[in-house]
């Protein structure tokens, strides 16, 4: 491995020397510094270290995918330069050549990657010291409890109405409703009851309750610390004063914990947390709510007194499992693994095609990876609808590009799935197993598939081909 | 032991066809090339431009694969790393990272000849000190004039102490000092045994060092040999004297057409070589010690790429200094006379002369060598001839004319 080292430190040297990476550090370091001068957030403390944050981090991990793709291009001028004829001379195993490059690429990503990281903590903590009103408390406690921490969140747990939903359709069936409605496809129907029935549970009246049960609630239930309930509501028809009143009980007497009443005015439409001891929760580590409705009922459910939790937007328990600072590590880790996998395409493309060729190809594979989720669902659809339909020109493509992209999106990584930078700025845990498989399908998997490719190619290339 | 016989490269029905984007043939740069490079020996390549030269020895290194045919290198396929381990290779241009310094470019291919550090440090620095760029060690490529990229190229290719060198156009863009000191090297290497492939355009420095040469054009062998057998011109003697005066020449010519029944051709004053002009200007200007930001005389060949028996061989500078003082003859006053020669060359008449001086002989220590120019360019060691031809003195002619006094012979006066 020592050519491959060297080979390696050549590479950072000349991303270091190379004029090309300081430019693409300084226009880093203009984004992050220049972020918070123009972008306000909702002008709290914490909207405005989360916009930061969030638009910092976005812009960081385009910038250094670009400047990855272009660190490529030292390899493409080891073939215009004829640099390579030197170097193949030489007792180098192509492999260390090739995995040289990628080692050199990969740290020289994860230098900038620091220099970024490094910055964007120190303006988060900037703009926590300076952000007016300097001495505004509650908005600082926000922003330590809700942003600066690495929170564990789950879900509530969706009661089964499958048993009511079959319950239903065995009625409905026998009082004939489905006499007159064609072919009723049973589980079909099962199921829409279902969600019927789901969509039922998550509204609640005026003077009514809902219990939410959480399990594994596998928080540290000493004294002194908290949990948190995130919530949004919503309503059909906002109210004069957009506020609705409720009230929320923590904890279960019959599993001998204590009860936490908590009182609620707040707005509808936006997310809202409470903080609760922590010893609201149980032995078992499950975790009883209820929520009531104590909006005011004049004899009749109306729009702005009926409230929906919905579906998108779950209602949350949220524990503190680790802090800020690692939880930034374990972001920057992910980043980094997609940079690496990214090297490795890139540096595929340059051993097959000229520079601007292999740019173009590296590109296109950091948008598929990037929209990797929104194009399977979208072809999916797509198939499904042509699937016995050949009669067009459109539909011939439709059909030729779901068959090119299900060829190919097996080597191409989902990057939205590991795109961390959003769960980062809500304040939550980028888990240590989210990592662990970034870490074994970018890098472990994909990147040496592609590097494979990569030495596979490069071996049967003859360094000094002449093309015509 | 049967390795040092094997020959270091050896080319059977070599081809080698480029084709265009769709693998039509388009341009066939080496056509049946059988070519064989012996241990030890100083081989040249040559040919004009386009005649497979380069493409032939990108197949030695493995840069390129033959279309057909099959080349070997150290009895082992080009591609092998192994065999790169024993292979120095300075190419026709020199391709360095320009964003490297000269000390770190050497460093760089040290690495990849997995050389300790301890080692590439120090041939590093021996390799700097040998081409004259010490003092611009950390100076990048980048502002390197093309010849001091070219020593630097030079350099890397010795880093490994190969056992095979090849340079493809070494002294291109080089000043007459580098072209001289890498046919010094050349030649050192060719003494220490190691096997050297010389491509290049400049015939002479071909002449000067190579013992055989193949000649390519079109892709194709069209003439190879032992040099000297090829370039020895049979219908012409060559003698070379110290200065004669008009009447000496005059009775040698009438000499010559009694025993020999032909005319002298020519008699004339050789000139020096213009490069050994020069090499002594700036010698002179280097003893004079004025400043320059290129490239200097360099040092002496590094230890590690001597041989073990010649550890005291000088330098260039040494060499033209020691050359300068011993002046085994002024070559610009010497007169070579040409005879036609009949199919072989006639030792009657130089056996003639070399009787009469055995005859007349008055000790005097004004020896007739060889011409031997002040860089040493010829063969400088005496020793190796013949007694009798070691001891030959101008008062051979004197005594062939019957002159009592040979001294007057020599007064540069008399010089026609």
């Amino acid at each position: 491995m020592s050519q491959a080292l060297a080979v390696a430190r050549l590479m950072i040297a000349e991303g270091i020397r190379m004029k090309i990476a300081l430019v693409f550090l300084a226009l880093i370091g203009m984004v992050i510094l220049g972020v918070p001068l123009t972008i306000k957030g909702d002008s709290s403390l914490t909207g405005a270290v989360q916009s930061f944050m969030s638009y910092g981090l976005s812009a960081t991990a385009v910038l250094l995918s670009m400047l990855t793709i272009f660190m490529s291009r030292s390899l493409s001028d080891e073939f215009v330069h004829h640099q390579i004829f030197l170097v193949m001379s030489k007792p180098v195993p192509r492999w260390q050549f090739i995995v040289g490059k990628w080692l050199g690429m990969t740290v020289l990503n994860a230098a900038f990657l620091a220099c970024a990281g490094a910055t964007i903590y120190g303006m988060v903590y900037y703009i926590k010291s300076t952000h007016p009103p300097i001495d505004n408390r509650f908005d600082e406690a926000e922003l330590v409890n809700e942003v600066l921490v690495a929170r564990h969140a789950l879900q509530t747990k969706i009661p089964d109405f499958s048993d009511d939903a079959e319950l239903e359709f065995e009625r409905n069936l026998e009082q004939g409703l489905y006499a007159n409605a064609g072919d009723i496809r049973p589980d079909a129907e099962k199921k829409r009851l279902a969600q019927k029935h789901e969509a039922r549970w998550r509204v609640v009246g005026p003077l009514d309750a809902r219990v939410f049960e959480f399990e594994n609630v596998l928080c540290d239930r000493s004294k002194g610390n908290t949990i948190q309930l995130r919530y949004k509501t919503e309503v059909t028809q906002y109210a004069p004063d957009e506020i609705f009143r409720g009230a929320w009980v923590f904890g279960d007497a019959m599993k001998g914990t204590r009860e936490y009443p908590i009182p609620t005015r707040h707005v509808v439409g936006r997310y809202h947390t409470i903080q609760v001891p922590a010893d609201a929760v149980a032995d078992d580590h499950t975790l009883l709510v209820r929520f009531y409705n104590r909006n005011p009922y004049e004899g009749e459910r109306q729009h702005n007194n009926v409230i929906e939790f919905r579906k998108s937007d779950p209602v949350e328990i949220l524990f503190v499992v680790g802090s800020f600072e690692w939880n930034f590590v374990r972001l920057l880790i992910l980043m980094q693994c997609k940079l690496m996998f990214l090297a490795a395409v890139a540096l595929l493309g340059t051993t097959v095609f000229s520079f601007p060729v292999a740019c173009l190809t590296s590109f296109t594979v950091y948008i598929l990876a990037g929209t990797r989720s929104f194009l399977t669902e979208a072809l999916d659809f797509a198939s499904d609808d042509y699937a016995t339909m050949f009669s067009s020109a459109k539909e011939f493509f439709v059909q030729s590009f779901t068959y090119l992209y299900s060829t190919v999106h097996w080597i191409i990584p989902d990057f939205g799935y590991y795109d961390a930078v959003e769960t980062f700025v809500n304040g939550r845990n980028v888990s240590l197993v989210w990592v662990l498989q970034a870490v074994t399908e970018l890098v472990l998997i994909q990147t040496v598939i592609v590097l494979g490719l990569a030495v596979l190619l490069f071996h049967r290339r003859e360094v000094a081909e002449v093309s015509f | 032991m049967a390795e040092s016989t094997l020959p270091v490269v050896q080319t059977a029905g070599l081809c080698k066809t480029f084709r265009d984007f769709w693998r039509r043939p388009r341009v066939e740069a080496v056509k049946d090339l059988n070519l064989e490079i012996r241990p030890g020996e100083i081989f040249g390549l040559l040919g004009p431009n386009g005649s497979g030269k380069t493409t032939t020895i990108k197949m030695m290194l493995g840069l390129l694969y033959p279309t057909r045919g099959r080349i070997s290198v150290f009895g082992k396929s080009p591609t092998d790393v192994r065999v790169k381990e024993r292979i120095g290779f300075l190419p026709e241009e020199s391709y360095l990272y320009r964003f490297l310094v000269a000390r770190e470019t050497l460093d760089y291919y040290g690495q990849l000849f997995r050389l300790p550090r301890r080692v590439r440090r120090e041939r590093t620095e021996r390799l700097l000190d040998m081409v004259g760029l010490k003092h611009e060690a950390k100076r990048r490529m980048g502002e390197y004039s093309k010849g001091m990229a070219r020593r630097i190229g030079l350099a890397q290719a010795l880093i490994n102490d190969p056992d095979f060198l090849i340079l493809d156009e070494p002294t291109s863009g080089l000043d007459p000092i580098g072209a001289r000191q890498i046919k010094d090297v050349i030649r050192s290497l060719g003494k220490k045994g190691k096997t050297i492939l010389l491509s290049s355009h400049v015939l002479a420095d071909v002449e000067d060092v190579c013992d055989r040469v193949t000649i390519l054009y079109g892709g194709q062998q069209r003439a190879a040999g032992d040099l000297s057998e090829l370039l020895r011109r049979r219908d012409v003697t060559q003698i070379t004297t110290p200065p004669l005066s008009e009447a000496t020449i005059q009775q040698i010519r009438q000499l010559v057409t009694r025993l020999e029944k032909r005319d002298i051709l020519e008699v004339s004053n050789p000139r020096v070589k213009l490069e050994d002009f020069f090499l002594q200007i700036v010698e002179e200007a280097q003893a004079a010690n004025i400043q320059t930001s290129g490239a200097r005389g360099g040092g002496a060949i590094p230890e590690f790429l001597r041989k073990p028996t010649e550890a005291t061989t000088e330098g260039l500078v040494e060499r033209l200094v020691e050359a300068s003082a011993e002046k085994p003859l002024d070559i610009e006053r010497a007169v070579p006379v040409v005879i036609p020669s009949k199919s072989e060359p006639s030792r009657e008449v130089i056996d003639h002369l070399v009787e009469s001086r055995h005859d007349e002989s008055d000790g005097s220590d004004q020896a007739v060598e060889k011409a031997t120019p002040p860089g040493g360019d010829g063969p400088a060691d005496s020793s190796a001839d013949p007694p009798a031809k070691r001891s030959a003195d101008a008062g051979v002619i004197d005594g062939l004319l019957n002159r009592s006094d040979p001294s007057p012979s020599t007064d540069g006066d008399d010089e026609p």
